[in-house]
């Protein structure tokens, strides 16, 4: 047991250590000098840390990967969100091409996809939603049909996000009839620069363009490119995503921390804001926050021994995701209320908090709509761990 | 230690608290002591198990769910409290053979081993052999035998049905120095919690049976989705609570400043939590669950208390105080 946990510590601390060393000081978003990763620092950044043991943690090494479990991608995970590091560029890729590809794709497509993707040479988007099936894939249109032993996909997606640099779509299409709802599709790994692909972004309500609507019109799919057995890897991949929605941006609990760490230590510096949060009330409501981490903290270690164990984890995803993203609002329209009460002129160091956390407050108002809407996880939570019937 | 003495001892402790809830608190103690669940956390030296916190968790989930009417947290914690220096009062607790009890309100002046005063309550008081009731000093509190002269008892208001409190007023009546009693008190309070949710997740079992039942506008209720959404709401809020409980327990005695950190959250996480999930069992049983006889008000009474005890906002406080320590952590 103890030499264990010695060995755990040795790999914090030298997970530590690097980041401590080598993340840029102005990619920090607490820094007033702050300016974020341009596309190619990113995918140098990112592939880095992949060298450095941050990203593949749990991969098998045959492809690139660690070969360790996932009690070090959360040790790793937890260094990562310490940090008030840049986000990844290509968490599609990682987060769900990744473990997808690895449960349903045959070896030589394993071998091809995911180095490139730790090595950051390929980018990957998710091409799930449409206009007319968000939460509801049943209707799915955009559709895939033979071209000899290749494919041809027509359609569109929506919601896309990161696709204007991807290089890559995990695009769900419908190979069967519209009659078939959730079992005739299948999951393609498709080439997103060639002609028969058109990306529009969608500017979001923080400003920015960071998802897009994807138009496909007689779009090339080669058949080395298909991934799974037709019309059963939809199944498979369905599973992955139960564990993801448990397991993705697995730091997020310790990165929610540090904003919060970032917050206050930002108001203490500020007269006018260091006795906003002195206030009873405001005490309580950090408070509260700090105990809503402290429970995903123990929601994600829980998940990570019971997947260790062997131990599916069922529902328990949408019991995380419905936790964090609420209290996340929580959070975030607390930062701005109290940093918008800020000494006037803001010294740089407040300046940079207050724009920090107006894009963390109109991001999270996403956050209970993606990957799932809060509707659909408290659907979730009745259906497979309360378990309630439909009818009587 | 593995989970399974915890789950024969969590099914034991069910039996056994059903069986318990139908007698009174001297009965109730002999039945819970001749199965061993008094003594989960006092040592073998006094016929205890010698087991860890968490254990001692399930057996209060068990019976707080089940409405025994004893105080059993205050049991197997006082036995542990006093295995070593008043052995012959702890083997009596773990056997089951009399009722210990714990002033929450008030303190006694002791002087050279006799106190007075007024303290006061003391759940199932009435029925007790023993108090334990803190004194004037910071930490400090005496074991009370409550047949010594110079002692009075009388019943109290309060919410708990099974267990009415009580108050004691001493005039030079013989007591029995305890040292040091905080670490009692903080893991009180966690079995308190844990007595509290699992009170609460009994409820909420309940009130999924009953939405599955009962039928209205051609359909049961629980084919309507703004009652799913509630229950699962419910479920949410307990998870996370016993999520912070069950890192709180696994801390106990190791860590103790990450413990501090933890038991605050799981105050706060529980303090809120099990009563609410208890009110909205009241709420989705419509108008019988107001009634007497239908009894969730029972556990609703006994949670409010604990969490009152549990003192989410003081907690909060607490814990605001020592955030540094819990971003170390």
């Amino acid at each position: 047991m103890s030499a264990v946990a010695t060995d755990t510590e040795a790999y914090r601390a030298r997970h530590r250590a690097w980041l401590a060393a080598n993340l840029p000081a102005r990619w920090r978003a607490d820094n007033p000098d702050y300016q974020g990763p341009t596309l190619d620092e990113a995918k140098e950044w990112e592939a880095e840390l992949h060298r450095q043991g941050f990203w593949g943690v749990a991969w098998p090494r045959d492809y690139g990967g660690h070969g360790l479990t996932l009690r070090e991608h959360l040790v790793a995970n937890q260094e990562i969100g310490r940090l008030p590091m840049p986000e990844s560029f290509n968490s599609i890729g990682k987060e769900l091409a990744g473990p997808i590809i690895l449960a349903i794709a045959t070896e030589e497509q394993k071998k091809r996809y995911i180095p490139a993707i730790l090595e950051m040479r390929e980018i990957w988007c998710q091409g799930f939603s449409e206009p007319e099936a968000g939460s509801d894939l049943a209707g799915l249109r955009t559709r895939a049909v033979r071209d000899g032993a290749a494919w041809r996909v027509t359609g569109q997606k929506i919601w896309t996000s990161g696709a204007h640099r991807a290089q890559r779509c995990l695009l769900l299409a419908r190979t069967g009839s519209m009659e078939s709802r959730h079992r005739g599709l299948s999951l393609f790994a498709l080439k997103l620069d060639q002609p028969g692909v058109t990306i529009k972004p969608i500017r979001q309500m923080d400003g920015n363009a960071e998802f897009n609507e994807v138009f496909f019109d007689n779009a090339l799919v080669e058949p080395e490119d298909a991934l799974g057995e037709q019309e059963r890897g939809w199944a498979a991949a369905v599973r992955v995503l139960e564990v993801e929605r448990g397991t993705n941006r697995i730091y997020r609990a310790w990165r929610l921390e540090e904003e919060l760490r970032h917050l206050l230590t930002v108001c203490r510096t500020d007269p006018a804001l260091a006795r906003i949060i002195e206030n009873p009330h405001m005490v309580q409501r950090i408070a509260a926050v700090q105990v809503d981490i402290e429970v995903h903290k123990r929601m994600i270690e829980g998940v990570v021994e019971d997947l260790c164990a062997g131990a599916s984890i069922g529902g328990r995803g949408s019991l995380i995701k419905q936790h964090w993203s609420d209290y996340h609002q929580r959070q975030a329209a607390l930062a701005v209320e109290i940093l918008e009460r800020a000494s006037y002129p803001p010294s740089p160091a407040v300046a940079r908090a207050q724009q920090r956390f107006r894009t963390v407050y109109l991001r999270s108002r996403a956050e209970t709509i993606y990957a799932g809407t809060t509707q659909i996880q408290l659907g979730i939570i009745a259906d497979r761990i309360l378990k309630l019937p439909r009818e009587g | 230690m593995s989970d399974d003495p915890i789950r024969e001892i969590a099914e034991t402790a069910t039996r056994a608290a059903a069986i318990a809830a139908g007698l009174d608190a001297a009965g109730a103690a002999r039945r819970l002591g001749e199965d061993g669940l008094l003594g989960v956390l006092a040592p073998e030296s006094v016929g205890g198990l010698g087991l860890p916190l968490s254990v001692a968790a399930a057996v209060v989930a068990a019976t707080e769910a089940a409405l025994v009417p004893l105080p059993v947290a205050e049991a197997v914690l006082a036995a542990r409290l006093l295995a070593e220096r008043h052995p012959e009062v702890a083997a009596a607790i773990v056997a089951g053979e009399g009722v210990v009890t714990v002033a929450t309100a008030g303190a006694f002046t002791d002087e050279d081993g006799r106190c007075s005063g007024t303290v006061g309550r003391a759940p199932a008081g009435l029925a007790a052999r023993w108090l334990i009731a803190r004194t004037g000093n910071a930490g400090a509190a005496v074991l009370l035998d409550l047949r010594a002269e110079g002692v009075t008892i009388e019943e109290e208001r309060g919410l708990d049905l099974e267990r009415p409190p009580a108050r004691i007023v001493a005039r030079d009546a013989v007591a029995t120095p305890l040292h040091d009693i905080a670490g009692f008190e903080a893991d009180l309070l966690l079995l308190r919690a844990a007595g509290a949710l699992g009170a609460a997740e009994h409820c909420l079992d309940r009130t999924i049976g009953h939405v599955s039942n009962r039928r209205q506008f051609g359909k049961p209720l629980v084919a309507f989705q703004g009652l799913r959404f509630e229950l699962a709401r419910q479920k949410l809020s307990l998870e996370g609570a016993r999520a912070a409980l069950a890192h709180a327990l696994s801390l106990a005695g190791q860590d103790p400043r990450a413990e501090g950190i933890a038991r605050l959250v799981a105050r706060s996480a529980c303090g809120d939590a099990a009563p609410a999930i208890i009110e909205a069992a009241i709420q989705l049983h419509g108008g019988m669950g107001f009634t007497w006889d239908l009894g969730l008000h029972r556990q609703l009474r006994r949670a409010r208390e604990a969490a009152a005890a549990l003192d989410a906002v003081a907690a909060r406080a607490a814990l605001a105080e020592r955030l540094e320590q819990a971003w170390a952590a």
